[in-house]
């Protein structure tokens, strides 16, 4: 017990209940800290449910009560952490739940079952959850939402079981269980009539996968709205396809404004992509630093901090180039001072494959047991194409290219080249001795390479390691049965002992 | 009634990939394009210089390897097909040309390219993006995808002419296979047909599978034939069913829904001739490529479609096949793993009956049906279902 990473026993604070047994003592500067933050947040989500249309969402949508143990979920994703890792984990996720909190509330004034603002509704685009949002960059007098985030991927990373209901609604629809357990969540919110019905029109599109595809086109039936349907190329590193997914950007701007009056201003598209392709920068500088042999802006971090800037709020709030410079403070001052994330990096590591996102704190479970630090993962590993922001024939090819290579299609899409050759290339670039190959049991775009992977990786004396998974349904694969699946490799394989023995099997099935 | 003369022929041919007519037209120097689905415009595989062969794997018995390369989550038909390469059922290929329509058949293609499952000197694999909608910006796309990347490099590999005369060549024989069809179809419209699902199902995945040059005069014989052919006196059948859904390259499986007595008269499944059998109409006012994308961007029925009227294009269809063949229901049926299939399955089937009011019978499959017990009781006691509401 004490300042010292590594100085708990993490895995005896699990009692096999939802809650744990304590909080962790960081040392007193650590454990302050760490405290102002927790009630920092706490302070986030009283403000949000003081809220009356928010309290009336409470009560009127099932999904809504995963966000209770909004706190918690920080306390899993800095378990163990000390010094400048526990802060980056504070400011990167804080600013994220920030953002939720405020299109959530903006979402509940403009739901007719709560604030029923319709002046509000009127001006909102409705994207579905896997698109981008960086069309509505030109549109500063729209609000770009999206309902599945907060009601489907959000809930269950909050809690782990929290939208399962949803996938057993699909399922008693007719869907089969074998599909992707997120868009078949989505599905069953629609079926159960649990989104709020808002937007002037809507924008689907055919990202990520078949299963997202045809989730949506049932979905769209739903919303009852004018729906966009966006097809962007699936082999989007063909030259040939440029023209088409620029036509495609177009139509789907002309229908924007179509159905809102609005007309797309270049201006302010041009703005917002300035501080996108800053955001992208830091990013690479991040990976940069992920090179050497003290990164700091790795894992989950790294990943739900990505997500969210690249997918959900596209450089159009200032706010996060605030957040972004102290984030580059803190990744430089951890280089400096040649802080390890963990006691000791035994195995560099690149997560490959979709992340559980009923167990996004997998990767700092790697780092406390076993030393194994996740580097990068899959899905933030997308373009890092800057966008003109001069001329608007460019800035349309650099956005749909963009488009292109939106999170998780930019490698479930587009062939064995972004799917798999491209993995070898980042292990050489990150020098990494471990893949974490998650294997998402719905996922077949992935699965479908599992040989070809086996066999290249062993070529090239990578260590795969497979975690079995099925992304939004637990009791398909647990997270102890994937924390088992890394101890059985690092006990038969590389022959090691944990970094902290408590950490190899501990209960946490009926956690949040 | 009578058996047709060449059934047990064409149901031959159906044993194998490297079937015979496939060797002969080897033997003739044409070279086989692989393909594996039916969003690649047939004609354009089937110019002067080439032939088409849709890849099955008949007989299929362990798709361990399949399994092992594609994990055991993938679709059963992908891993068979792989599981067949890697036995090396397909040599005779000179290319495969496949669109990335469905993420597993990709994959299985994928596998057979990387694995060199395919040792034919010159062997390639041609990808092309394939619309996922169908407007006019699709079509752009569309005849910009399949003249890049499918007669492109069947121009450079094979010196294959590619010209608008040729392609028109290709279409009339196309279209020759397609009416010979659809006159045989047509009689799965009587009261009492003169026809089987079976032994049409036989007939049309032939089509798919061999030179279509070898292949017409068999068909023309086989359509003389039923002509004249005359049903017993009494139906053969307790019900009429329309069967829609993921592809069904084994007749067998007809077979089985009919020896529940239940009688097939509309295909609408990938290998199934409605409408992928309907003639290609050209006109000379427009280049012929872009009349044979359009022909096959407005007739395609593939839940790949996203945009809202194709949805309910799909389904509207659907409808309109069972009160032109007179069915008393649809089963809709699936590949397992299918993702678009087992979407479209769950929301057609369910429209099926709330709004058009057709009893529809929904069902998962694995590749291989055989004679599946599982299978036959669920057909046996749809049919019941139906024989009940006609007392």
């Amino acid at each position: 017990m004490g300042k010292q990473m590594g100085s708990e026993k993490l895995g005896l604070f699990y009692t096999g209940r939802k809650a744990k047994k304590r909080r962790e003592w960081r040392g007193v500067r650590d454990t302050f800290y760490d405290y102002l933050q927790w009630l920092r947040i706490w302070g986030v989500l009283i403000g949000f449910a003081a809220k009356p249309n928010n309290v009336k969402a409470f009560f009127r949508y099932r999904w809504m009560v995963n966000y209770l143990v909004v706190p918690d979920f920080f306390d899993r994703h800095t378990e163990g952490m000390r010094g400048t890792q526990l802060r980056i984990t504070h400011t990167a996720l804080s600013i994220v739940v920030i953002d939720m909190c405020k299109a959530m509330t903006r979402m509940f004034r403009a739901d007719p079952n709560c604030g029923n603002d319709g002046k509000l509704r009127k001006k909102m685009v409705l994207f579905d959850e896997n698109m981008m949002s960086e069309i509505m960059n030109g549109f500063p007098n729209l609000i770009w939402t999206s309902v599945e985030v907060p009601a489907v991927y959000t809930c269950a990373m909050m809690v782990q079981d929290g939208v399962v209901h949803y996938t057993d609604a699909a399922q008693t629809y007719g869907v089969p269980s074998d599909v992707c357990p997120m868009p078949l969540a989505e599905l069953g919110v629609a079926l159960e009539d649990d989104y709020p019905r808002i937007g002037a029109c809507a924008v689907h599109c055919n990202t990520t996968c078949d299963g997202s595809l045809m989730g949506n086109s049932i979905e769209g039936q739903y919303f009852g709205i004018p729906t966009f349907e966006l097809a962007v190329p699936i082999r989007h590193t063909y030259e040939s396809v440029e023209p088409y997914a620029v036509e495609e950007i177009q139509n789907c701007i002309a229908f924007i404004e179509k159905h809102t009056g609005e007309t797309f201003d270049w201006n302010a598209f041009f703005r917002s992509m300035e501080l996108f392709n800053a955001e992208t920068q830091n990013m690479l500088d991040w990976f940069e630093i992920s090179r050497t042999k003290y990164p700091q802006m790795i894992g989950t971090n790294l990943a739900l901090y990505r997500y969210c800037v690249y997918q959900a709020t596209g450089g159009r709030y200032e706010v996060f180039r605030k957040v972004e410079q102290k984030l580059n403070r803190y990744v430089q001052w951890g280089y400096e001072q040649k802080e390890l994330v963990c006691r000791e990096i035994r195995h560099r590591a690149i997560t490959w494959g979709v992340q559980s996102a009923y167990y996004t704190a997998f990767t700092v479970w790697l780092q406390n047991c076993w030393g194994v630090a996740a580097l990068v993962d899959m899905l933030s590993l997308c373009s890092t194409r800057m966008v003109d922001t001069q001329d608007r024939e460019q800035a349309l090819k650099d956005l749909a290219y963009l488009y292109g290579k939106m999170i998780m299609r930019s490698r479930s899409n587009g062939g064995y080249e972004v799917g798999v050759e491209d993995l070898w290339r980042f292990c050489e670039s990150f020098d990494v001795d471990v893949v974490i190959m998650y294997c998402h049991m719905g996922c077949k775009a992935m699965s479908g390479y599992h040989g070809l992977f086996e066999e290249e990786a062993r070529k090239r004396g990578i260590h795969l390691i497979w975690v079995n998974h099925n992304l939004m349904k637990p009791e398909d694969g647990s997270r102890k049965d994937m924390r088992m699946e890394v101890n059985r490799y690092m006990r038969t394989v590389f022959r090691e002992e944990p970094l902290d023995p408590s950490l190899e099997d501990f209960d946490d099935d009926r956690n949040w | 009634m009578r058996d047709l003369s060449q059934l047990y022929y064409f149901e031959k041919l159906l044993e194998e990939a490297d079937n015979d007519l496939v060797r002969e037209g080897a033997a003739q120097g044409l070279h086989a394009v692989g393909s594996v689905c039916s969003l690649i415009p047939e004609p354009l595989l089937n110019l002067p210089g080439c032939f088409s062969v849709r890849l099955r794997a008949p007989r299929t018995g362990s798709i361990d390897i399949g399994t092992y390369y594609m994990s055991s989550l993938l679709c059963e038909c992908c891993r068979a097909v792989l599981e067949r390469a890697v036995e090396g059922g397909y040599q005779f290929l000179d290319c495969i040309i496949a669109p990335d329509a469905c993420s597993q058949m990709n994959r299985c293609v994928e596998n057979i390219e990387h694995l060199n499952c395919i040792e034919k000197e010159g062997f390639f694999v041609s990808y092309c993006d394939a619309p996922m909608k169908s407007d006019d910006a699709a079509l752009r796309h569309y005849v910009r995808q399949m003249r890049t990347h499918v007669l492109a490099p069947l121009q450079e590999k094979f010196g294959v002419d590619i010209s608008d005369e040729s392609l028109r060549r290709a279409v009339e024989q196309h279209n020759q296979i397609c009416s010979l069809l659809q006159e045989m179809s047509a009689y799965r419209r009587e009261e009492n047909p003169r026809i089987t699902g079976y032994e049409f199902a036989v007939l049309c995945t032939a089509s798919y599978c061999c030179p279509k040059a070898l292949l017409i005069d068999r068909l023309a014989s086989t359509a003389e034939e039923l002509r004249t052919r005359e049903p017993d006196a009494g139906p053969a059948f307790r019900v009429k069913v329309v069967v829609a859904g993921s592809e069904i390259d084994d007749p067998g499986l007809i077979r089985l829904m009919e020896e529940a007595g239940a009688r097939v008269v509309a295909d609408r499944f990938c290998f199934g001739s409605l409408p992928e059998r309907l003639p290609i109409a050209l006109n000379d006012a427009e280049d012929v490529l872009t009349q044979v994308c359009r022909h096959y961007l407005q007739m395609g029925k593939c839940p790949r479609y996203m945009n809202a009227e194709k949805v309910a294009e799909r389904q509207d269809y659907v409808h309109q096949l069972v009160q032109e063949y007179h069915a008393d229901g649809v089963i809709y049926q699936q590949m397992k793993f299918c993702d678009y299939w087992g979407y479209e399955r769950a929301y057609a089937s369910k429209n099926m009956r709330e709004r058009f009011g057709v009893p529809t019978l929904s069902i998962d499959r694995p590749y291989v049906t055989g004679n599946s017990g599982q299978l036959r009781t669920r057909f046996q006691a749809f049919v019941e279902s139906l024989e009940i509401k006609k007392l």
